[in-house]
């Protein structure tokens, strides 16, 4: 990341807008703002840090311009707002924060909803295309948690080399290297591994395995039922082929003929009969299944009853309709077209019945439902009559054929026990072909229901085949899953510690050596370590633990040593925004700082005071310096402007 | 850059694995300033488009 330029808009006392840009050449990559206390260094620096990530600036008191409130009337909304655009990974990004409030009548200033905060990326052609999760996007340039040591106050520079400080530098070291990434990373790698452990063990392993054995079986058994059955048929077939030759030869013996003839007139008529029997039989199961309403008979009949008995005591109206007896009043006429006169028994009985009707569509409701009920009941009538019928028919036909048969089988008696021995033995041979083929028919009717059965079980094998295979996918699946997040959970815990303490090693021999450049006692101090609790250490001549010993100068470059050190070994470009940075140095380390800094930052935001950066450090400094600014506070509106002093 | 030296750190695992470890550590992160992100179900996203793919390969390999 590489800031290039800021826009400030009513934040603090940059009142309306001031511009700044950051220098980020290779060579000139410095930029330095210049304010005496109070102009507004802190503020800039805050504007950066609230733009980025929002949150944690707001204990800073009102971010809102004080002169933009004032200049508001009540009612008016006031906008602040800050932008910055960047440079990251070879793209240009531009961030814009924005906070809008309603000037109240005490002049406090009522903040409307949350900061709005848009991201946008600038493509190559100039487009600005916007970023749906600019917060992530922050995180990944340059994550929230360890801005601090990038962007830090001056003041708390010298944190990381106080006596207690192992707990920072521990932390820094696990942000700025990513430590908490991998840790967060292994243990919900972990937790998905465990989760998809569990969910395995609730799995039906072997399920699809027994279903397919099953399905082969039943497929098999089925196979074999069926081949059963054609060649049944054909037994049947054969059987049958046999009987007619017997059936011809007996027609041709001369002592049989007659007997044969009359069998062969019997099984026609046997044959009719039975298919007039089916037919009658097919009719009684259509009507009877249809027929279901008949129950209601009784209640219908009920139901035509009491109308019609109140018909008859005048309760409700007659079958024909008010319109026409109000006509008949009216032309004091019968149906039959005989006049009556005013108060005979036919105009009383007519004026009766008009008394009595009812309102219009109650009327029409009552011969409606009265028709429709006899309609019914008509149908219900018909149907039984019909069912009596083919009930009676069916009686005779059953007893037709069973006289039918027993002449068929005196007919073959009479041919067995014929005194001819060929008439005899052939008749013989048609019995047992017919009781062959009797068999075969109850064997076709077994095969017939287990291969219905078969295939019944078969279609629900294949159903269940289907989502046992979905199942088994899902297993295969879920095992995959199980073996990959464990596997990659494990990897990082196997790297991690390899990991961790090389990072270590890297930082320390970086803070050593940036160490040994910046200070000014170097023959004093022969080493600096992190200890594996991460204790940042300085060890003197003597061979002696020197920290506690440090001065504040001393402590604050060796905080310096260690956060550029982190920026250098971590490779991660990025700006290096120092708040007051020198104010706590003498003139010589100051001047060994401003000589090395700018080389160990790929881009520095010096926000000094006037006594910070005069002489040699200004001297060291100059060759790098991009943009100067000055930030002029105007003690009549108390307003910052920011004025370039050099480009 | 820091990502490529942590990805650098896993290149004698299977590819597979090395998939996962890096869109993981991508994810936590963006949520890395949030005390305790909700990643369950990303994660097992990631897990599962590369599983998918992982069958997908075993399958191609038995046909």
């Amino acid at each position: 990341m590489k800031f290039e330029r800021i826009i400030l808009e009513n934040f603090r006392q940059y009142y309306v807008q001031e511009r700044l840009d950051f220098a980020k050449d290779n060579q000139r990559r410095v930029t330095v703002i210049h304010g005496v206390n109070g102009a507004g260094k802190t503020s800039l620096f805050l504007a950066i840090n609230w733009c980025l990530y929002g949150e944690g600036v707001d204990n800073v008191g009102e971010l809102i311009s004080k002169e933009a409130i004032k200049q508001a009337s009540p009612g008016d909304t006031v906008t602040m707002s800050v932008e910055l655009s960047f440079l990251h990974d070879g793209e240009r990004y531009l961030a814009k924060r924005t906070r809008r409030g309603t000037r109240m009548l005490d002049g406090s200033v009522q903040i409307n909803s949350s900061d709005e905060f848009i991201m946008m990326r600038i493509l190559w052609d100039g487009q600005a295309q916007s970023i749906k999760n600019p917060i992530g996007t922050i995180n990944a340039i340059l994550p929230s948690n360890i801005r601090s040591y990038y962007l830090f106050d001056g003041e708390k520079i010298d944190d990381f080399a106080k006596p207690e400080a192992a707990k920072e530098v521990k932390e820094a070291i696990y942000l700025v290297f990513k430590l908490e990434t991998l840790d967060r990373a292994r243990r919900h790698l972990e937790t998905a591994a465990s989760d998809y452990r569990k969910e395995l063990k609730t799995s039906t392993t072997g399920e699809l395995l027994n279903l397919l054995d099953e399905d082969e079986k039943a497929r098999g058994e089925l196979g074999k039922k069926e081949n059963r059955k054609v060649e049944i048929t054909a037994e049947i077939q054969a059987a049958r082929r046999k009987i007619n030759d017997i059936d011809q030869r007996l027609r041709e013996i001369q002592n049989a003929k007659f007997l044969q003839q009359q069998r062969d007139r019997v099984e026609q008529d046997l044959k009719q009969r039975r298919s007039e029997l089916e037919d009658t039989q097919n009719l009684i199961r259509d009507i009877s299944t249809t027929s279901y309403y008949t129950i209601v008979q009784p209640a219908i009949e009920r139901a035509l009853s009491l109308l019609e008995e109140k018909r008859e005591r005048g309760e409700i109206p007659s079958n024909i309709r008010r319109q026409f007896v109000q006509d008949l009043v009216a032309q004091m006429q019968c149906i039959c077209g005989r006049p009556f006169t005013a108060g005979s028994p036919e105009h009383q009985r007519l004026l009766r019945i008009l008394d009595n009707a009812l309102p219009g569509s109650l009327e029409d409701d009552v011969l409606e439902i009265t028709a429709t009920l006899r309609a019914f009941n008509e149908r219900i009538l018909r149907q039984r009559s019909e069912l009596t019928i083919l009930m009676k028919r069916r009686a005779e036909l059953v007893d037709l054929i069973k006289d039918l048969d027993a002449v068929s089988d005196d007919i073959g008696r009479q041919l067995k026990d014929s005194q001819f021995e060929e008439v005899s033995r052939l008749e013989l041979q048609r019995e047992n072909f017919l009781t062959d083929i009797d068999r075969y028919n109850i064997e076709t009717g077994e095969l017939t229901r287990d291969i219905e059965g078969l295939k019944e079980k078969i279609a629900q094998l294949e159903k269940r085949i289907a989502q046992a295979r979905k199942n088994e996918k899902r297993e295969k699946l879920l095992s995959i899953k199980f073996d990959l997040a464990q596997k990659a959970a494990d990897a990082i815990k196997d790297m991690y510690q390899t990991y961790a303490d090389d990072m270590r090693l890297r930082i320390e021999g970086k803070t050593k050596e940036i160490f040994k450049m910046l200070i000014w006692k170097d023959s004093h101090f022969r080493d600096v370590c992190i200890s594996r609790d991460f204790e940042l250490e300085v060890i003197d001549r003597y061979g002696r633990p020197a920290r506690p010993e440090l001065s504040a100068g001393e402590r604050q470059v060796l905080s310096l040593s260690f956060i550029t050190a982190m920026s250098r070994i971590s490779e991660e470009e990025a700006p290096l925004v120092m708040d007051t940075p020198f104010g706590r140095l003498s003139s010589q380390p100051r001047n060994n700082v401003t000589r090395y800094l700018p080389e160990l930052a790929d881009q520095l935001v010096l926000l000094v005071t006037d006594e910070e950066l005069r002489d040699q450090a200004r001297a060291n400094l100059e060759s790098r310096i991009g943009y100067e600014y000055i930030l002029e506070f105007d003690p009549k509106t108390s307003c910052t402007t920011i004025v370039e002093v050099r480009r | 850059m820091l990502r490529e030296k942590l990805n650098q750190l896993f290149t004698l695992y299977d590819p597979a694995i090395q998939t996962i470890i890096a869109e993981v550590l991508t994810l936590e992160q963006a949520y890395i300033s949030m005390k305790t992100p909700h990643l369950k179900e990303p994660i097992d996203q990631i897990v599962t488009r590369i599983a998918s793919k992982e069958l997908e390969r075993m399958d191609e390999h038995k046909d």
